[in-house]
């Protein structure tokens, strides 16, 4: 009996401790494994919003692993068509109007993605944060009866990476409520938040998350998620250059 | 007073080969003067013409905010008809319309980003010196659609020459993506690696169509025939856009602060030459002055004992250095004008300037600016300082008994 109790507290103990021991990293790489699942297709749509004139993008998006996103979009017609592939940190687009594939450069890397707050590296590689950022917990909270980990990443020394530090929040369902980006001045320079989360595919998901830069909150960028559907089957060829140019779907 | 006056002007003449010693220093260092002045300001009249005729021109109308955050929505409305219009109020053919758009320009094997020119083929060569400088093919010309002029060290990085193909990709006016096709007509070569490296010119009418962007456009550039006439430019062309509270007319010197800097610190370190010039000539009154008061000395013994004051053979002393530093002024203003006036009209330039201006798509020769400031300002400091040197002299006189006076050897 007594044997017992105590084979029964260590075990408590111990997967208290389990759930207390949970690492940075291991956080971080949950909330992006439950973003994006081992593959996903999703509808969404892109609203940029400025003080004189907004503007509205339909889109559709595959991921597959870590390193692997298509875009295209969909709406409005004009726009229709043009795609952006990445594939391990490479990006390429595809305009239908010129019918050409170009890469896009590296120094290009952080320019805006067609003019919204979002850059091309916002874009295409966003799980670059797991290997080339150190993370650290640094707090924590309770939120609408959920626990909040709020987690430091700075990247590494030799990282090619702009920000000096990205300060993330993510909630104990793995759902990312937020990611500040920090330049390396220490001034914070962008949000992403989650503006509404919805159940989507048996997921807890970031329906709608704008990204506005610090000071200038008349202007942001939302990316509304219609539907998403995870660890779908995906066509071999997805990920390819002659797919981005002349899509089989 | 006249009697005075006479007494300084025979004084001047009883040592004639010391006056005019002292004189020709003066005149020298004053035609000196007048020389470096205006043609250092002529140099910067050169200076700025020619940094504003390479591509900014004097004055631009722009959308209020575009100097400040360059966004591709700050546009001018109808621009082709607001050049159009301005060069009809102004009278002058050096009027154009441009647009701006950040791009991503590729090659077969190369890709860049860009600032994307949009120019009017016509009058641009008007505005800016970079269409007078295609060393390959051509400057693009009217009924130019899908062509390009760049800059040959961008050519080089894109690994393109006359005749290949370059891809754009940016966002239009409206958010839309833009992309278009453009083959290479004309290579330039100004010369400056970082204009070389940057500049890529489209037609307008292209550019608008490809942008999305309407009848719309960035900027008219206004380039006029010297800077005097900048302010009325300036009035005529807030006349031309007087109800579109969104427009501002924009001189030279909002466009491109950093000119007047410049030449603020070319200037200052020009003044501390002329500035060693006039102490240097001060000195030299000193000596002239100081040498003939002492040799002097018996000679104010005898005026004081015969009841003059300290204080009137000072002021004898101060007029023989005002008459002998005039006749310096006069002197040296007549020569340094007609020195200055003749290059004004003839021109001057340095041995191998009038090559580099070919080379720059600029004038080989540059004309010294000849106005009451470059010709006074030297010589009447040199005045004042000759003035300044005459008080050490004349302060002796105060100390000065009658008797021992007299007695001095």
């Amino acid at each position: 009996m007594y044997k017992f109790l105590v084979a029964c507290s260590v075990l408590m103990f111990s997967t208290a401790a389990v759930g207390q021991e949970l690492t940075a990293d291991e956080i971080i790489r949950k909330a992006m494994d439950h973003y994006r699942g081992q593959t996903s297709h999703a509808q969404m749509s892109m609203v940029i919003h400025r003080p004189d004139w907004q503007r509205e993008m339909g889109m559709k998006t595959w991921t597959e692993g870590d390193k692997r996103t298509l875009v295209r979009v969909t709406v409005p017609a004009k726009d229709a068509g043009n795609g952006t592939l990445s594939v391990d940190g490479n990006m390429w687009t595809y305009t239908p109007k010129i019918n050409r594939v170009v890469k896009v450069p590296s120094s290009m890397m952080s320019q805006n993605w067609m003019g919204s707050d979002f850059s091309n590296k916002d874009i295409s590689k966003d799980t670059d944060i797991i290997d080339q950022y150190d993370h650290e917990l640094v707090g924590n909270y309770q939120q609408d009866g959920h626990y909040v980990y709020v987690i430091q990443s700075v990247p590494h020394e030799e990282a090619a990476v702009v920000w000096g530090k990205e300060v993330l929040h993510i909630r104990d369902d793995w759902v990312m409520l937020e990611q500040q980006f920090w330049d390396q001045d220490d001034q914070l320079v962008k949000t992403l938040r989650t503006l509404e989360i919805r159940e989507m595919d048996g997921r807890e998901v970031a329906a709608v998350i704008r990204m506005s830069r610090e000071g200038v909150e008349e202007e942001w960028t939302e990316v509304r998620t219609a539907a998403i559907d995870f660890d779908v089957e995906l066509a071999e060829n997805l990920f390819t250059l002659s797919n981005l140019r002349n899509p089989r779907e | 007073m006249s009697v005075t006056w006479r007494l300084a002007w025979r004084n001047l003449w009883r040592h004639s080969r010391r006056t005019w010693l002292t004189v020709g220093a003066m005149v020298f260092c004053n035609v000196l003067l007048i020389f470096l002045i205006s043609l250092q300001l002529g140099s910067y009249q050169m200076m700025i013409d020619n940094s504003l005729a390479s591509f900014s021109g004097h004055a631009q109308v722009q959308h209020r905010d575009y100097l400040e955050e360059q966004r591709m929505r700050q546009s001018v409305p109808r621009a082709a008809a607001l050049a159009a219009s301005a060069r009809d109020a102004l009278g002058l053919e050096t009027t154009a319309a441009r647009g701006m758009a950040f791009a991503l320009v590729s090659s077969e094997q190369r890709s860049f980003g860009v600032l994307l020119q949009g120019v009017q083929p016509v009058y641009e060569p008007g505005v800016s010196t970079f269409p007078g400088l295609v060393r390959q093919g051509r400057y693009l010309a009217s009924g130019d659609g899908g062509h390009i002029v760049l800059g040959s060290v961008l050519a080089q990085n894109l690994k393109v020459g006359l005749g290949d193909e370059l891809t754009f990709l940016g966002s239009g006016r409206d958010g839309s993506f833009a992309a278009g096709v453009a083959t290479i007509v004309g290579i330039l070569d100004t010369g400056m690696d970082e204009i070389d490296r940057s500049v890529a010119q489209v037609p307008l009418a292209w550019f608008q169509d490809i942008f999305s962007m309407g009848d719309h456009a960035h900027s008219v550039v206004v380039r006029l025939p010297s800077l005097e006439q900048v302010p009325v430019a300036v009035a005529t062309l807030e006349g031309l856009v007087g109800g579109q509270d969104e427009l501002v007319v924009r001189d030279w010197d909002a466009l491109q602060p950093g000119l007047r800097q410049a030449i603020a610190s070319d200037m200052a370190s020009g003044w501390f030459t002329y500035v060693v010039l006039i102490v240097l000539v001060a000195f030299s009154v000193l000596n002239t002055q100081l040498m003939s008061v002492l040799e002097r000395t018996r000679e104010f013994g005898v005026m004081l004992a015969l009841g003059m004051r300290p204080a009137q053979l000072a002021r004898l002393v101060g007029m023989e250095t005002l008459l002998m530093s005039g006749l310096g002024m006069a002197l040296g203003v007549l020569l340094g004008a007609l020195l200055t006036w003749y290059l004004s009209v003839a021109g001057f330039a340095y041995p191998g300037m009038e090559e580099l201006g070919a080379k720059f798509n600029m004038p080989g020769r540059m004309y010294p600016e000849v106005s009451l400031l470059s010709l006074l300002w030297g010589p009447v400091v040199v005045l004042f300082g000759a003035m300044l040197a005459a008080i050490y002299p004349a302060l002796r006189l105060f100390r000065l008994a009658p008797v021992a006076a007299m007695r001095a050897v």
